[in-house]
């Protein structure tokens, strides 16, 4: 069996072993960090089974101390559209002004740009396609609602708005033979409501 | 016991189960280990610590303030509250939030460089957890890459080696082996296995893995583009390739990376994978902090290059690997 040990000791001149008591004592958090690791991905997100999101329970405290609430999905189960939110203003002084989040342009440097552009990927988690039923939408209009509101309270502060309107956009994603061919989409547009400064209420 | 002829091995007495479990359980955890990996992880990581909070300071309101892009009163709609603790619940202005994430900026350069190490490590833990726990809608597999690192490095000597507290109070004994250098650098890979083995078990979930296209939804995905890799679309069964060697790597991580034959092999595929993550979508961070946590699976002294930083802080073993 080979043996795994990329961590070795370096022989001569190591540190004596910790005496079996602070070995027997440091194996408690130990055990405890791999738990808080592991149960986090294995209870979520869906499916999961009812026992992990129950043997996870009294670990929420430290999960939520360390940030280890990770599902690690990355690019799963599938790599999908991009997104974008589209917002129309108008200022305090009654121009007009446009912007998308994330914005190519303006987002420097990169990580910036990916920090916002996470704004719009997260907000498409919480909001049904236009073809879901109708019962699904009105529902999750309650849990995407007041994280639009905020993002377009953002831009009322900073812009000096006195109205602003969203729109989500998920963007065609083409596939190779539509490559090959020169062929194209259209990007789906979802409304997410005009919001009024100090309004704060969706229409 | 006799050994049974000149060719023998020495014997060894023999061990129940259960005590070879308890056995290896101990020289995996507690063997001690040169803390010259834990220092280079923790100028890697530190550099990426300093970069990720500068740029949270360029929009330290829009991320953490009281009209941030999530308003405090809505992070639960996204993580467990009240357990998800952050800093930034208590800061009431702009300027505090502002002073926060200075302090947050200035440990994480503080544990890069090795001064105050120790406390350096646990300020720069608490900054990161702080803006991460924050700011929900705005992390990202970047800050999941750099939270697995940063907590082995506050609970390990990582200032022992190469900085800049050894060379203001030279102590030749904090280069030994450390039991605390293995626990650090031991909870850093097994993290490691579990994130690479859950994104490979998602991936399972994915008609496009299995059928060898997924790696052009993310080539085709403009909003992540950085290198225009859309001639791919002539040669679809280098996509095949490239999908199926990322799932299978992700799913035999956690198997492969241990055996001595096979560790180069997953170790190079990580370096592959992670740098073209980075360079053609843009998620150079990402890549780097994935790179810097896989670094923990080298060995502990780091062979020759070893040799060679250790002369700048010298260990008082200067022994090679047995």
């Amino acid at each position: 069996m080979p043996q795994p040990s990329p961590v070795r000791s370096t022989a001569a001149g190591s540190d004596s072993r910790w005496p079996l008591a602070v070995r027997l004592l440091a194996a408690v958090p130990i055990l405890l960090y791999l738990a808080a690791v592991v149960l986090p991905p294995l209870a979520g997100p869906p499916p999961a089974s009812e026992l992990a999101g129950t043997i996870l329970q009294p670990f929420r405290p430290l999960v939520g101390l360390l940030a280890l609430s990770h599902g690690y999905r990355f690019f799963a189960p599938n790599p999908g559209p991009g997104h974008s939110i589209r917002w129309t203003m108008t200022t305090a002084a009654g121009d007009q002004k446009t912007g998308l989040i994330p914005d190519a342009e303006a987002d420097w440097p990169r990580l910036l740009y990916h920090r916002r552009f996470m704004i719009p990927e997260k907000i498409a988690g919480f909001v049904p396609l236009p073809e879901a039923p109708e019962e699904i939408r009105r529902e999750a209009v309650r849990d995407w609602q007041p994280l639009v509101e905020d993002i377009a309270t953002r831009l009322l502060v900073r812009h000096d708005g006195r109205e602003v309107t969203l729109d989500l956009i998920e963007h065609y994603l083409p596939d190779t033979f539509e490559v090959r061919e020169g062929r194209g989409g259209d990007d789906l547009v979802i409304p997410l409501g005009r919001y009024l400064w100090r309004g704060g209420a969706g229409e | 016991m006799k050994a049974t002829g000149a060719s023998s091995r020495p014997a060894v007495p023999r061990q129940g189960w259960a005590a070879a479990w308890l056995s290896g359980w101990d020289r995996f955890w507690f063997t001690p280990s040169d803390p010259l990996l834990l220092a280079v992880l923790r100028i890697a990581a530190g550099c990426l610590l300093a970069w990720s909070s500068l740029v949270w300071l360029l929009d330290a309101e829009g991320f953490f303030g009281s009209t941030a892009w999530q308003a405090p009163e809505n992070v639960w709609r996204m993580n467990d509250q009240p357990w998800h603790w952050s800093w930034y619940f208590a800061a009431t202005g702009s300027g505090s939030v502002a002073v926060l994430a200075t302090v947050s900026l200035v440990a994480a350069v503080l544990l890069t460089i090795g001064l105050a190490t120790p406390l350096a490590a646990v300020v720069a833990l608490a900054g990161y957890l702080s803006a991460v726990n924050r700011a929900p809608l705005n992390a990202f597999g970047f800050d999941d890459a750099l939270g697995l690192v940063l907590l082995p490095l506050a609970i390990g000597p990582a200032g022992a080696r190469l900085s800049l507290d050894r060379l203001i109070r030279p102590r030749p004994a904090a280069g030994l082996p450390r039991t605390s250098a293995t626990v650090a650098v031991r909870l850093i890979q097994i993290h490691l296995c579990v994130l690479y083995f859950f994104s490979g078990a998602g991936k399972l979930f994915g008609a496009s893995w299995w059928e060898g296209t997924a790696l052009w939804g993310a080539v085709a995905n403009g909003q992540y583009r950085t290198l225009d890799l859309t001639f791919l679309a002539w040669h679809p069964l280098l996509i095949n390739a490239l999908t199926l060697g990322t799932l299978f790597w992700e799913i035999s991580y956690a198997a492969l990376v241990w055996p001595r034959l096979t560790r180069p092999l997953v170790l190079a595929m990580a370096v592959f994978v992670h740098l073209g993550i980075g360079l053609a979508m843009g998620m150079m961070e990402f890549g780097l902090a994935m790179i810097v946590a896989n670094m923990a699976f080298l060995p502990p002294d780091l062979g020759c290059c070893g040799r060679r930083l250790g002369s700048f802080t010298p260990s008082a073993s200067s022994e090679p690997l047995s």
